[in-house]
């Protein structure tokens, strides 16, 4: 095992490991743990077989292996922001109708507290 | 001059007959009770104060002269406050909703222009518009919204409106919730949906206190004119048959 394998193994399982920690501490859930449970998993396979993008690269007459792995990087880390944001705008809309409901129910609690006899 | 229906809503509380007219308020406690006392001898809506979570009295001062207070845990702005009175009035019956401003620019004798306005045309939005006093920022922005959205009202940012239960059914629902302002999305929600808008003409005064939170300086401006014109992008040219 070569010097940079070692390298990019530990970095793979630790990032895999420490993902895996957040996921049994309830950090994670549903979805996001589906998501970040396959990143571990690439993780730990890239850092173990690190060669793979060069074969790919190869294939795929790409001069410089890396790019590869610096595009498909950035294209997933886009993917997944979009998506956060999608999440973020939907947990937007849920805050602001259970505000205004929390409002209404107070006023009618009040109300009825008022007028025993309805 | 209305005709007192049986009110729909048997479980509520409060059952509102016909009117209701929607306040929505963040730290107007010095406006807020002179406001609902003037609204209420001109009118006998329903006054419903939505206390956009103020730090200030503004709940106490409104529920002392008269109007139901309904007290939002978080702040949501000036639309969601509204739009919180829209929920409740048509939750409880009411067959139109009239929206005023906290602060004393609108004036309660005006309500019967825009009821007239309503009775004559039939409109589902009618907005009491005072163009003469846009600011020159303001004018611009109308020019660029009548160019990207087709909306040809001229005192849109105006909340100085009497809505149709219909108008006011369809802007308490969901598609409605994530507006950041009451102006732009919801007139073209109603256009959308084929909902008809008038203008009725009314006087306003300065506000009495505190200032337009949207033309208040150039980053609210550029904020404003970018929040809005991605309501423009979402909403143009999205056609709905009628509710």
């Amino acid at each position: 095992m070569s010097g940079v394998q070692i390298t990019s193994l530990s970095i793979g399982l630790l990032l895999a490991a420490t993902i895996v920690y957040l996921l049994r501490r309830d950090h994670l859930h549903g979805p996001y743990a589906i998501w970040w449970l396959s990143m571990a998993v690439v993780t730990a396979l890239l850092g173990a077989f690190p060669h793979v993008i060069d074969h790919v690269a190869d294939e795929l007459d790409i001069g410089y292996p890396p790019a590869l792995a610096f595009v498909l990087a950035i294209a997933l880390m886009l993917i997944k922001m979009l998506t956060m944001d999608i999440e973020r705008t939907r947990q937007e809309l849920l805050l602001r109708r259970l505000a205004q409901r929390l409002a209404l129910l107070d006023a009618e609690i009040k109300q009825r507290n008022q007028t025993p006899s309805e | 001059m209305f005709q007192t229906a049986p009110c729909a809503l048997q479980s509520a509380t409060v059952k509102i007959c016909h009117l209701a007219i929607v306040i929505p308020a963040r730290n107007e406690a010095p406006s807020v009770a002179g406001v609902v006392r003037r609204v209420r001898a001109a009118s006998t809506g329903e006054v419903i104060v939505v206390d956009d979570c103020s730090t200030d009295a503004t709940a106490e001062e409104a529920r002392a002269a008269g109007a139901i207070v309904l007290s939002l845990p978080v702040q949501l702005g000036a639309w969601g406050a509204t739009q919180t009175g829209l929920r409740y009035a048509i939750r409880h019956g009411a067959k139109s909703v009239l929206t005023m401003d906290a602060d004393g620019q609108h004036h309660a004798d005006s309500i019967a222009i825009l009821e007239r306005a309503q009775a004559s045309t039939n409109a589902d939005l009618v907005i009491g518009s005072a163009p003469e006093r846009l600011s020159r920022p303001k004018r611009l922005a109308r020019l660029y919204f009548r160019v990207i959205a087709g909306l040809e009202v001229r005192d849109f940012t105006s909340g100085f409106r009497l809505y149709s239960e219909r108008a006011a059914r369809l802007l308490s629902f969901r598609h409605a919730t994530l507006f950041d302002y009451q102006d732009l999305g919801v007139l073209m929600l109603l256009k959308n949906y084929g909902l008809s808008v008038v203008e009725a003409k009314v006087n306003m005064s300065e506000r009495n206190h505190g200032m337009s939170r949207v033309f208040s300086s150039w980053s609210h401006v550029a904020r404003y004119m970018a929040l809005t014109s991605m309501v423009c992008l979402a909403r143009a040219g999205r056609a709905r048959r009628p509710t």
